[in-house]
């Protein structure tokens, strides 16, 4: 007792698809006794119309043609199970996505539709009454990344209550909004805002905060992840370590100044910045001349606290969480190679707006006084150059970085603050400064800090007497343009933090073209992931500034919270079974399984395999690896997929 | 080797087991045929010769619960070697006699060329038959042509000096495969629907394969599920053995079994030595090589980059 009902999405569906025809080739499938036509299925008359033809015609199996699963198959389980069905004995036929909206030819369209849907009879003519299970919840979140968006995130859910463990890369916490120096449009001082944060982070009795380290290993699924965390060995017995930054001073090894985008120098053995949390030091052995070497020791032989361990090895921590939070964060687009006439890199004074940033800083290397990398001097001409390695097709980089037009007013008004007699010249495309507050800013750095702002870009940059030569264009005017510049300054897109992509196919979540983690829906699953229980803040998903981030962590948070708030999960019904009259014990089904749900069980001519349904999240790998396919995915098994491929080919 | 060694290792090895699986010789065929030695006495029958063409491995799993012994060749070797890995077969109740393998011959070439049921012997590197002989490298089977498993890969014990064999030949550039790779892509569809239009759908050949060892849950028979239908015709019994081919990548050890069972003569090692040849460029991976290899195709991990463990 089959029905089938074709909606018709207004005229999503029915523009392009005639549903009348889909209806009348319906009726004449076998076992199909009701097909109808409705303009809205999922609207509430439209639900009311399916559970009065299952209750009148007494059917037992439920075709719905429409849109996609990922969008109503809920809505309509539940509809069929308040008609008295088992919610199982549905199959959604997508006529939407994966038929109107992409094709244009009627004819063409209704025959496609009624091919799909002969399809759909065909499997659900197959399908059995499942029943979902259900699955204990462990209460305890993870945040990967600990910059603004991690750090609000982890402090959101800390708040409700639940354990978190917040790890971090780098030796500190803060992230690149550590590196800034005013934000905009407010013009806060950066690390005033953010460093109260940092310090919560460490005190805060529910977050475990652990630096030097990633993600190694990921298994389990929502609300029973089991994940390995490496500790890489900083060499610096962390509880033991004061902060008071002797061993710095004293060590001989000069290494790369990663946090201040080497505008200064460091050591070998450092704490990137004063308000670093935890105020650790650490050591980089590939800069370290006992390692290299093989002599040294000075740091050990200084240090008070006896906190320097050469031996320290790393450590593998294997923790379960019910829930996880991305928030790795962004980096900067390398300009080098693709913009060859900037000098790929040759002119020290060409630098990118992060080291800038670091130049504008009191607490950077020069204390805040701005001095140009080739010389020292104090620059008095300063161009901006914008959407560097974004919005630029010619470099296959088409998107916005949706900071950039916002730092460079910033960083032309702190210019003019810190040099009163400098001239900041902006190059840009638009301006777009579209938040709060954000246009009045830009306007603000032409009238009140006089920053002059020139339409069009530039074409190249080359050393003259001492000075740069900007050559660009403005469009508005029409003219060339010539500056002599002390000066450039690249707004550079935002690229995906270095090793996003790794850990995405660690925790089996998609990227986009750029290598930026997908969001479940763009717009009604903007932090959810299409693995359940990951979540995205911040960077990691898109461009964005510091207000998005936060509000972003601040939604990922409430979906941790909530779904930790809950002690069981509804387990989908739909997991492997094994016939194990048929099953040879080959065993390769457990060699596949990516969740341990395959265990051995004994039968009387050797071991035959069983599924541990709790574990099971219905992948399907077994089905695949085994040899006579007598392991199958209830609700998707292999005839039931059989008979599917025969409709179509029919 | 002698037949004596042969004899006082089997007895050596029967008293630590159940039973040995090795051959003797059929009075009426006058070629080895398999067989199974429980006592002393009956191990007084033993033999191998080029005639020894069965790949004993095929019993092992249909002896689960018993201690076994058996005489292995190299090839067969790693066919235990796999069925290990794969579970079906556990180290610890076996003993593997290795024996020195000159290659073995096509015994139904043979029959065809001196008549079926003639005694054959083996004898100073030829193959004689009431009075007629031929050169043994004339009549090997394709696999025993530039063999590079000649040591067994698992061992108990030697019968003889496994090491002393000398290589056999190159095969003879006349035969089916060098046709075979000739033809185009139409060609070879029309060749094989010939071939398997002989097809009896008997599956001697899932019978013979060691490695095929699901028993009665076969999906080249069973419509649970349904992958192909049991009619008697070329579509459907290509189709049947494509299945099987599939399901051995990254498994087959080459023992060339399935061909020399079928009993239409349909050339199956073609379908997997070119699956065994994708498997080893893709993988640098051969089946059976060691007790600690993991089928690649069962291996991918989703944690590790790249992916392949």
């Amino acid at each position: 007792m089959l029905g089938v009902f074709v909606c018709q999405c207004g005229t999503n569906i029915a523009a392009t698809v005639s549903t009348d025809r889909v209806v009348q080739a319906a009726k004449s499938m076998l076992g199909v006794v009701h097909a109808e036509s409705i303009q809205y299925t999922c609207s509430d008359p439209g639900q009311r119309a399916i559970i009065d033809a299952i209750q009148q015609k007494g059917l037992t199996r439920v075709v719905m043609a429409g849109c996609s699963p990922r969008m109503h198959e809920t809505t309509f389980r539940r509809a069929i199970g308040r008609a008295g069905m088992n919610p199982f004995m549905l199959e959604m036929v997508n006529i939407r996505e994966q038929c109107s909206w992409i094709h244009s030819d009627i004819d063409e369209a209704t025959e496609k539709a009624i091919d799909l849907v002969r399809k759909g009879v065909a499997r659900v003519r197959r399908q059995k009454p499942l029943q979902a299970g259900s699955s204990p919840v462990t209460r305890r979140a993870l945040v990967i990344g600990g910059g603004v968006a991690g750090i609000q995130a982890a402090l959101d859910i800390a708040d409700a209550g639940i354990p978190v463990t917040l790890v971090e890369k780098s030796s500190t916490i803060g992230g690149n909004m550590a590196r800034l120096d005013k934000t905009f449009p407010s013009l806060d001082c950066s690390s005033c805002i953010l460093t109260p944060r940092m310090v919560e982070v460490k005190q805060h009795e529910n977050i475990k905060l652990m630096v030097n380290s990633e993600v190694e290993k990921v298994r389990g699924y929502i609300g029973n992840f089991e994940i390995d965390i490496r500790k890489k060995a900083s060499c610096v017995i962390e509880e033991n370590c004061t902060g008071c930054l002797i061993c710095q001073e004293k060590c001989p090894s000069k290494a790369p100044d990663d946090f201040n985008v080497c505008a200064g120098e460091s050591k070998a053995i450092s704490i990137p910045f004063s308000q670093a949390v935890p105020l650790v030091a650490s050591l980089r052995k590939e800069y370290c001349r006992l390692f290299i070497k093989g002599k040294c020791s000075v740091c050990q032989k200084v240090c008070p606290a006896g906190a320097i361990d050469y031996e320290q090895e790393d450590i593998v921590v294997t923790e379960k969480f019910g829930a996880v939070v991305v928030a790795t964060g962004f980096g900067l687009y390398d300009w080098k190679q693709s913009y060859p006439t900037y000098g790929m890199g040759m002119y020290p004074d060409v630098i990118n707006a992060l080291k800038y940033e670091r130049l504008l800083s009191a607490s950077g290397p020069t204390g805040g006084r701005i001095e140009r990398p080739s010389d020292g001097k104090e620059p008095r001409d300063i161009v901006f150059i914008s959407c560097i390695g974004s919005r630029d097709e010619s470099v296959g980089r088409p998107q916005c970085c949706s900071i950039g037009c916002m730092y460079m007013a910033k960083q032309a008004i702190l210019t003019k603050e810190h040099i009163p007699d400098s001239q900041s010249y902006i190059f840009y495309i638009d301006v777009r400064a579209a938040g709060k507050g954000y246009d009045e800013f830009t306007r603000r750095a032409q009238t009140d800090f006089g920053a002059i702002y020139i339409r069009g870009r530039v074409g190249k940059i080359y050393p003259r007497g001492g000075k740069l030569v900007v050559m660009g264009t403005d469009t508005l005017a029409g003219d060339q343009v010539e500056i002599e510049a002390d000066l450039v300054v690249l707004a550079t897109g935002l690229t995906p933090a270095e090793g996003a992509g790794q850990l995405a196919r660690r925790l089996n979540i998609s990227t986009d073209g750029q290598g930026f983690m997908a969001e479940g829906h763009p717009k009604l699953k903007p932090v959810e992931t299409n693995t359940g229980g990951v979540f995205l803040a911040g960077a990691c998903q898109g461009p964005k500034d510091i207000p998005a981030s936060v509000a972003q962590a601040g939604a990922a948070a409430a979906k941790v919270i909530g779904l930790l708030s809950q002690e069981e999960l509804e387990t989908s019904p739909m997991v492997a079974e094994v016939n194990q009259l048929k099953c040879a014990g080959c065993f390769k089904c457990r060699d596949v399984c990516p969740y341990g749900a395959v265990e051995a069980q004994d039968a009387r001519d050797g071991q035959v395999a069983h599924v541990i349904a709790s574990l099971c999240q219905g992948c399907g790998l077994c089905n695949v690896a085994c040899p006579p396919g007598v392991i199958s995915l209830k609700g998707y098994t292999d005839n039931q997929l059989i008979a599917e491929v025969v409709e179509v080919l029919r | 080797m002698s037949m004596n060694d042969l004899i006082a290792t089997i007895k050596k090895v029967l008293e630590e087991v159940d039973v040995v699986l090795g051959w003797t010789r059929s009075p009426a065929a006058g070629v080895a045929v398999p067989a199974r030695f429980h006592t002393p006495d009956e191990a007084d029958g033993a033999i191998f010769d080029s005639t020894c063409t069965h790949n004993l491995a095929v019993h092992l799993p249909r002896l689960k619960n018993s201690k076994v012994g058996i005489v292995a060749k190299g090839c067969d070797a790693r066919s235990i070697v796999q069925l290990i890995v794969e579970g079906e077969v556990s180290r610890d109740r076996i003993r593997v006699i290795g024996v020195p393998c000159p290659g073995v011959i096509d015994v139904k070439r043979a029959w065809r060329c001196f008549g079926f049921g003639k005694k054959i012997e083996d004898a100073g590197g030829r193959v004689h038959m009431e009075g007629r002989s031929m050169p043994r490298e004339e009549i090997l089977l394709h696999k025993c042509h530039q063999c590079q498993d000649q040591e067994p890969v698992i061992m108990d014990l030697a019968a003889g000096d496994v090491k002393s064999v000398t290589p056999p030949p190159p095969p003879d550039k006349t035969g089916i495969r060098e046709r075979f790779a000739a033809m185009s892509i139409a060609e070879r569809r029309e060749f094989w629907r010939e071939q398997f239009s002989r097809c009896i759908r008997c599956y001697a050949c899932r019978e013979a394969c060691p490695l095929c060892f699901c028993r009665d849950a076969c999906s080249m028979q069973t419509r649970e599920p349904h992958w192909t239908g049991g009619q008697v015709n070329a579509i459907e019994s290509e189709m049947a053995q494509q299945v099987r081919t599939s399901h051995l990548a990254g498994r087959c050890t080459g023992c060339e079994e399935c061909e020399r069972a079928c009993p239409v003569g349909i050339p199956l090692m073609l379908l997997l030595e070119e699956q065994n040849r994708i498997v080893e460029e893709l993988f640098a991976y051969r089946a059976g090589m060691s007790l600690e290899d993991k089928t690649p195709l069962l291996t991918y991990d989703v944690n590790r980059d790249g992916g392949w463990r």
